[in-house]
């Protein structure tokens, strides 16, 4: 077993497991640490760049979230909660565009 | 002492793993920026609004005549802002009049607006158009009742005797530098009452009411909930 008991074991996978808890509890800059720190050694992890697309996207990152969550889909095409999450976040990520957040210049 | 057998020692770690392992919905909070962007233009003024149809020309005068509509919309809108964002309201001089009733001509008056700017000191000058409409709504409706002599159901003609209140406006945001428009939108709100309770007053807030959240979405950042998958 890769995590310690009371938390934070050092592998990716517990780094993952870990990130998730905090993700649960709404702690989500932790989330995004640990996330971050899996898949520094687990780069190609559908799984763990799904959770880290998450984080960035609940941090209000969403360029990071749009490149994390096609990485993702590229590497688990198939996998039915990424796609459910690419499509929610797309959703709502249009909905921003469109608004177009906040018209710095003044419009003709 | 009984040891507990391999069955039983099963059943408990099966109990104690989670519905679907390795995967758990979380709820999020996305921000939702405004629509607006106020950062660094945080005094704002609140000109006269034009309304919509001059309520001495309603057919129905009477029921709007203590209704001041651009003034109630301004002093509410005003006192949103004032409460739940961080701006500074900037009172309008009593003066300051609409040079048209014309919607488009007044988002188009870059210069008008420049100069009621200068005048207040304003970053952002809003404007727009209101309109509130009473309508009576009576009407047949059928409705259920249960016989008392043989119990069977049946369906009567009933009159219902309701009110409509409608709530629209456009809000015009200007920079009061430039007197260039930043924005428009429209919003609308509708209610139903029954007739003895119907109030224009009371009619009103509730629109406002129901609206006050997508007003001050021009202007603060909101938050919205949303459902993700992560995985263990």
């Amino acid at each position: 077993m890769t995590a310690c008991s009371s938390g934070t074991g050092t592998g990716w996978k517990a780094q993952k497991t870990y990130g998730a808890r905090m993700a649960r509890k709404g702690f989500w800059r932790e989330a995004l640490f640990r996330f971050e720190r899996a898949a520094v050694e687990k780069p190609d992890d559908p799984e763990v760049l799904n959770n880290l697309a998450v984080a960035y996207e609940s941090l209000g990152e969403s360029a990071k979230a749009l490149t994390t969550y096609k990485r993702a889909l590229e590497l688990a095409p198939s996998d039915p909660r990424i796609k459910r999450n690419y499509a929610r976040f797309a959703e709502s990520y249009t909905a921003q565009q469109r608004a177009g957040g906040a018209p710095a210049t003044p419009t003709p | 002492m009984r040891v507990p057998g391999k069955p039983a020692v099963l059943l408990v770690l099966a109990l104690s793993l989670p519905a679907v392992a390795g995967v758990h919905e979380v709820k999020l909070k996305l921000p939702l920026r405004p629509k607006l962007a106020v950062t660094g233009r945080e005094r704002i003024s609140l000109s006269p609004f034009i309304v919509a149809t001059q309520l001495s020309e309603k057919k129905d005068a009477a029921r709007y005549k203590d209704l001041d509509l651009d003034a109630e919309f301004r002093r509410y809108l005003g006192k949103q802002l004032g409460k739940r964002t961080k701006m500074t309201i900037i009172p309008m001089p009593a003066e300051v009049k609409l040079p048209t009733t014309v919607l488009k001509d007044l988002s188009e008056n870059a210069e008008y607006w420049r100069s009621v700017g200068a005048r207040t000191g304003a970053d952002i000058l809003l404007s727009g158009i209101v309109d509130f409409k009473i309508e009576d709504k009576s009407g047949y409706r059928a409705e259920e009742y249960v016989s008392r002599i043989d119990g069977r159901t049946y369906y009567r003609q009933v009159l219902v005797e309701s009110t409509g209140f409608t709530f629209e406006v456009t809000v015009l945001a200007f920079d009061g530098k430039t007197g260039a428009k930043l924005f428009q939108e429209t919003f609308r709100d509708a209610k139903e009452k029954p007739r003895r309770q119907a109030d224009e007053l009371l009619g009103l807030f509730e629109n406002l009411f129901s609206l006050e959240n997508q007003l001050l979405g021009l202007f603060v950042v909101r938050e919205r909930e949303a459902n993700r998958y992560v995985f263990d």
